[in-house]
């Protein structure tokens, strides 16, 4: 039926004047800021100390809207012992209004440099530069791209040494140390397996920068883990790795010991190397516009596209103001078409994380290799908007991925704005493992000297169990791990997600134990405790300990449990006996625990800690241990400036 | 794109500022197109859409998404535009209001005023407000009847028995004068 009214939709367009937009514009941004200030003083007041993934059900969007919105430095103190991150946070939010900052970074090395306020508030500025957002958000939706000033050149040793960072909004959780427990009253440990190493390259950077980094935020184990050791090999395929256990005394107290326990997972022959289905999702975002973002990064696909064999499959997806294909899934053969998609990145607009991690799963399953490997690899300088759905939700769709068979993992790239706790998360369900990047070298270490363990799994779900024998140790002291926690019950659940273990990498734990009857003890025996020791079956006499791991191969469901018993045989008398990597990872967990302020390390001088990093450094070849000599050397140099005007 | 949206309106729910302007920037054409549409004037359809913007940005946390987020913005539209004619009404005195009510061609500063289309458009400003409402949404903003019902928060059924009464009431209105143009 014809309408004569169908010339209603022809009538000719009307424009508003730019001026009167620019006016509507600027009202709505001071209305949307008058209606967040009410909201602020709303919600003082109301937050919750939340602790330990594992066992925290609120997710990320409640955390970050109450963080988002707390204003005051003592509602700081509450909420940033944990998870001081969130996923929505964008340049513009940075820019203007209220800003949060971390103390990581934030003071200058100073006599303030180990407070622990956590968040400072910045004042909101009083214009709100609604024009200025307008005008890059135009750019960014025209697709005009900037092109950024430094493509490729890495980092300078000038551009590490900027002073930087009273502007720096990197989001590290903070966490308190897991402290000393009573064997007779906590007698099992249990924790996930952590293969990360973000936190050394943060703690690295920082320190390149002249800054200590805030104590609360070193993840010891990610320091100790970022060293390749040559632990011992399983003997058969059929165990993919196998536990060697140190007992050793205690360089740093007194009357205490270490007890070390270090797997290694055995080595993925490239022969017999799964194929490789990659999907890069590269955050083009407008803030990925600094020559220690992009350009690494684009250079460190490159190296990680060189690695790769030829029958392996490599797709790019970036997203922005928006989600999009950069490039369907190719051939790694095929290098000319993907280094051209490489080159032709260029940052752009605000950040869509969500869209981008559904378009690169969704290429992930169209190449999806069965029984080889499929990983998602976000790189990102840690603006990752969780879209639509909620932070559950996210969780969940990652996790769906990583039924089917998708892991996925997180590069971060740069500082100022790197949202760590999100990725270690977002890493954490995706079964994948989290790596900050902040050197051409470092992007040569995880992506190619260990690409096969950050490509490719050997297992999954991995978790550690240590019960202690209260006859033989009175206390322990878990070092590190402390973000890794999990509950006594999690360690039999199969359904309790947990680390991974990448081909050839290696995961070290040390507990600081104190033997039954030793002076050093700190906590004093129950006068009503029944009396320790009495009813230890015969055969575990001498035993200090007794270690379990659980773990399931990548592509099974069911767990599978490695157990020892840690006796004297695994003893050594003298510090100065224990195996060559042994000490250089002790001397690496005394540098993360002195980084912590650790109380137990107050005797304990960053020269011993050099001097026993020296005496083990072995033949490393890659360079890493000297270059944690000069970094230990650096700290120290901090820390007594810190130190030295009071 | 509707994924895009989705996004940039949970972040700017959730206090992201840089979001926020974005879904102010994408959407003021709309704004400032309907409030024209129902006010036939520039200036007042200028103020109105930027009314749109202030109650946007003070309501925008408190968005539920029970209906989608183009509904409820042409919805905040719409009640603005008739709001401001309200209050614009109530300024003018009686027989002004009357006059205006009643004169369809000139009056208002058309921009085309020979323009069929525009003139047509000026006889639909002269019909009740929730006819009104309904055209534009349908005429100017293409959608279907039962979306402009999402938006009205009314019946599909109503919104079509708000159309086919408007276009009788154009028909009677535009009859006299130059009936032949529009009446087939």
């Amino acid at each position: 039926m014809h309408d004569e009214f169908e010339i209603l939709r022809q009538a000719r367009p009307v424009k508003p004047s730019s001026e009167a937009r620019k006016k509507a514009l600027a009202a709505a941004m001071t209305a949307y800021d008058e209606a967040d200030e009410k909201n602020v003083s709303a919600t003082q007041g109301s937050d919750t100390v939340k602790r330990l993934l594992s066992k925290t059900s609120n997710g990320w969007r409640d955390i970050m809207r109450k963080w988002l919105w707390t204003g005051t430095a003592s509602m700081a103190v509450a909420s940033a012992a944990f998870f001081v991150v969130g996923g929505m946070y964008t340049q513009y939010m940075r820019d203007s209004g209220l800003a949060v900052v971390q103390e990581m970074a934030s003071h200058p090395a100073g006599g303030a440099a180990f407070r622990n306020d956590g968040i400072v508030p910045i004042a909101p500025q009083p214009a709100p530069p609604a024009r200025k957002a307008m005008e890059s958000m135009v750019r960014a939706e025209r697709g005009v791209a900037v092109a950024p000033a430094f493509v490729g050149n890495y980092p300078s040793p000038v551009m590490d040494r900027l002073p930087s960072s009273a502007q720096s909004r990197d989001r590290v959780r903070e966490f308190k140390g897991s402290g000393v427990k009573s064997v007779a009253e906590h007698p099992v440990s249990t924790y996930s397996a952590d293969v990360d190493t973000a936190s050394y390259s943060m703690v690295r950077s920082l320190l390149n920068m002249g800054q200590l980094p805030n104590p609360d935020t070193v993840r010891v184990e990610e320091l100790i883990n970022y060293f390749p050791y040559d632990w011992q090999l399983p003997e058969t395929r059929d165990e993919p790795f196998r536990p060697t256990v140190t007992v050793m005394p205690s360089p740093w107290s007194q009357g205490r010991k270490l007890m070390h326990v270090a797997i290694k997972g055995y080595d993925v022959i490239p022969e017999t190397r799964p194929q490789a289905n990659l999907v890069f999702l590269i955050d083009v975002s407008g803030s990925m516009n600094a020559p220690d973002k992009l350009p690494l990064l684009k250079n460190a696909f490159r190296m990680l596209v060189a690695s790769l064999s030829p029958d392996d499959k490599v797709s790019i997806v970036t997203y922005a103001g928006h989600a999009g294909v950069v490039l369907e899934p190719t051939s790694a053969s095929d290098t000319a078409t993907i280094y051209a998609a490489i080159d032709g990145l260029t940052p752009s607009g605000g950040t869509a994380g969500e869209a981008g991690l559904n378009t690169a799963y969704r290429l992930a399953s169209k190449a999806l290799v069965e029984g080889g490997v499929n990983r998602v690899m976000l790189a990102t300088d840690g603006d990752f908007n969780v879209g639509q759905t909620s932070d559950e939700d996210l969780k969940r769709t990652i996790e769906r991925h990583r039924e089917s068979g998708v892991f996925l993992s997180v590069l971060g790239f740069g500082r100022g704005n790197y949202n760590d706790q999100l990725m270690q998360t977002i890493a954490q369900h995706g079964n994948g493992t989290a790596a900050y990047i902040d050197t051409l070298a470092e992007a040569q270490k995880v992506l190619v000297d260990e690409a096969s363990s950050t490509v490719f799994p050997i297992a999954k779900d991995v978790k550690f169990q240590v019960e202690f024998n209260p006859s033989m140790v009175s206390e322990y002291r878990l070092i590190g791990y402390e973000t890794r926690e999990l509950a006594r019950e999690d360690f039999n659940n199969d359904r309790v997600d947990a680390g991974d273990i990448g081909s050839g990498s290696s995961v070290t734990a040390i507990y600081e134990i104190t033997p039954k009857g030793s002076p050093a003890a700190l906590i004093s025996d129950l006068r009503y405790g029944k009396p320790q020791g009495a009813d230890v079956p015969g055969e575990a006499q001498g035993e200090y300990a007794f270690l379990k791991i659980r773990y399931k191969l990548p592509d099974e469901d069911e767990s599978r449990l490695i157990d020892k018993a840690v006796t004297d045989d695994d003893e050594v008398e003298y510090f100065a006996d224990a195996p060559q990597d042994v000490r250089f990872s002790v001397a690496v967990a005394g540098f993360g625990q002195k980084l912590r302020r650790d109380p137990s390390l107050a005797q304990h001088s960053w020269e011993e800690i050099k001097a026993m990093a020296a005496s083990s450094r072995g033949n490393d070849s890659y360079g890493y241990r000297s270059s944690f000599l000069s970094l230990v050397g650096l700290a120290q140099s901090l820390d007594r400036a810190a130190v030295a005007p009071r | 794109m509707e994924d895009t949206d989705e996004t940039i309106l949970v972040l700017a729910r959730n206090g992201d500022r840089a979001a926020f302007a974005r879904l102010v920037e994408m959407h003021y054409d709309m704004f400032f197109r309907m409030a024209y549409r129902h006010l036939g004037n520039r200036a007042d359809a200028e103020d109105v859409a930027q009314e749109v913007c202030v109650r946007l940005g003070g309501s925008i946390r408190t968005f539920r998404g029970d209906c989608s987020l183009s509904s409820w913005l042409y919805r905040l539209v719409v009640n603005a535009a008739c709001d401001h004619q309200r209050k614009a009404k109530r300024g003018r005195n009686l027989a002004q209001a009357v006059a205006a009510e009643h004169e369809v061609s000139g009056g208002y500063e058309g921009e085309n005023d020979n323009d069929a289309a525009t003139r047509l458009w000026e006889a639909v400003r002269t019909l009740p407000e929730k006819t009104r409402q309904a055209v534009v949404l349908v005429y100017s903003e293409g959608l279907s009847h039962l979306k402009a019902a999402e938006a009205l928060e009314c019946s599909e059924a109503t919104v079509s028995w708000h159309i086919h009464d408007a276009k009788k009431k154009l028909r009677a209105l535009l009859a006299e004068p130059e009936g032949a143009t529009y009446a087939r």
